[in-house]
């Protein structure tokens, strides 16, 4: 269709092992999968996503949400609104500091990774 | 459009009663023929809140075990030729109806009646999985409190899985002055987690509680402003577009002064 373009072959991604979540979870309602999961919709407080991978929400991450469940290191957590009650990677277990509410007052993507054994939160942005 | 609807919250204390009671006078008031229905099995409520205590002969477990006809335990009201009330057993507890014996209970109802409203108990057991057998339609009451707007998420999420999908959401006992404080949630902060959509907001008023008391639903008192937003809310359920209450009181000699100098 456009000239010069090439097409990526699809069973490159296979081993990527990714589940597509397409609602809000609601407080209550829990979600595990030994892969990666990605959320349409929100999480809410009360809810919690649990992966062998890495987690990305598009929308507002306000639950528990656990990375790297089975050991994986390099997984990620991404979300539009990254307000999460708890954070895990791996054995990592994280909160937000009880004195700070609203950091930002325009939310941007974040992306919570592993870096030298410490959950470092950043502005997320395509390497 | 649907006509059993449960009213439930998951947390207790919110206004379940209240709204089933006003939501329930409302639509009488408005001509429809309405039965209530305390599915509050061991802790009743709703007759006390009508003031209809001492006609109750026979109550709701009497109907499902088959020790009365249906037609015996429903009590009209005494202002709203409307209005009838299905009461709850005070010496039993849940587990004494099922949820089968609801959906039937239900159906029976609404060959009868135009709106059959279930007022549903707190918590997230047998009793509220009876109240939302028969449902056909949800209406989910909160108030602006973090841990009320947790619970009735949680309340959401099971009325989803049950089938009923697009619950509606009314926001309880809302101060507008603390809101605008910055000291109370706002309409907005609680949509934002619950993402459902608003049938009404109902204003905190001590006339709420004056009235309870007495017996007598306040969305018979024209001049009250919670009133004014149960009718309100009535004309919503019945499918009216209405637009919403401006909760901020306008009025006083202050304000107007305000007006006349540009401050406002």
């Amino acid at each position: 269709m456009y000239g010069g373009s090439t097409n990526l072959n699809v069973e490159d991604f296979f081993d990527d092992n990714t589940i597509l979540v397409q609602r809000t979870l609601r407080s209550g309602q829990s979600i595990s999968y030994d892969g990666n999961i990605v959320i349409v919709g929100d999480v809410n407080p009360g809810a919690e996503v649990i992966a062998g991978g890495s987690v990305i929400v598009i929308g507002a991450l306000r639950g528990m949400v656990h990375a790297g469940a089975s050991g994986d290191a390099n997984a990620v957590v991404i979300a539009f609104k990254l307000l999460p009650t708890q954070l895990r990677i791996v054995d990592h277990i994280t909160r937000a500091p009880d004195d700070v509410e609203n950091l930002l007052d325009e939310m941007v993507p974040e992306i919570a990774s592993l870096k030298n054994g410490v959950v470092t939160i950043e502005r997320w942005e395509v390497r | 459009m649907s006509k059993v609807i449960v009213v439930t919250s998951g947390k207790g204390g919110v206004g379940k009663t209240t709204t089933t009671a006003n939501v329930g006078a409302g639509l009488a008031a408005l001509g429809h023929k309405v039965v209530l229905v305390d599915a509050d099995i061991g802790l009743r409520n709703l007759d006390v809140v009508l003031g209809l205590e001492n006609r109750i002969v026979y109550d709701i477990v009497d109907v499902t075990s088959g020790h009365c006809r249906l037609r015996q335990a429903i009590i009209k009201d005494k202002r709203l030729p409307g209005l009838h009330l299905l009461p709850a057993a005070q010496t039993k507890d849940k587990t004494a109806v099922s949820p089968e014996q609801m959906q039937e209970l239900c159906g029976e109802l609404k060959k009868e009646y135009e709106y059959v409203i279930i007022d549903c108990p707190a918590g997230i057991e047998r009793g509220f999985k009876n109240a939302i057998a028969g449902a056909e339609r949800a209406i989910v009451v909160t108030t602006p409190e973090v841990s009320a707007v947790r619970d009735a998420d949680r309340i959401i999420g099971l009325l989803e899985s049950s089938g009923l999908s697009s619950p509606e959401l009314i926001i309880n006992r809302l101060r507008i002055n603390m809101v605008k404080a910055g000291d109370m949630m706002s309409i907005d902060d609680i949509l934002e987690i619950l993402a459902i959509d608003l049938l009404g907001v109902v204003p905190d008023d001590d006339e709420v509680v004056i009235s309870t008391n007495k017996g007598e639903p306040v969305v018979l008192n024209e001049k009250s402003l919670s009133g004014k937003a149960y009718r309100n809310i009535s004309r919503r359920i019945k499918g009216e577009k209405v637009p919403f209450l401006n909760l901020e009181s306008e009025g006083g000699f202050l304000n107007a002064l305000r007006r006349i100098i540009g401050l406002k």
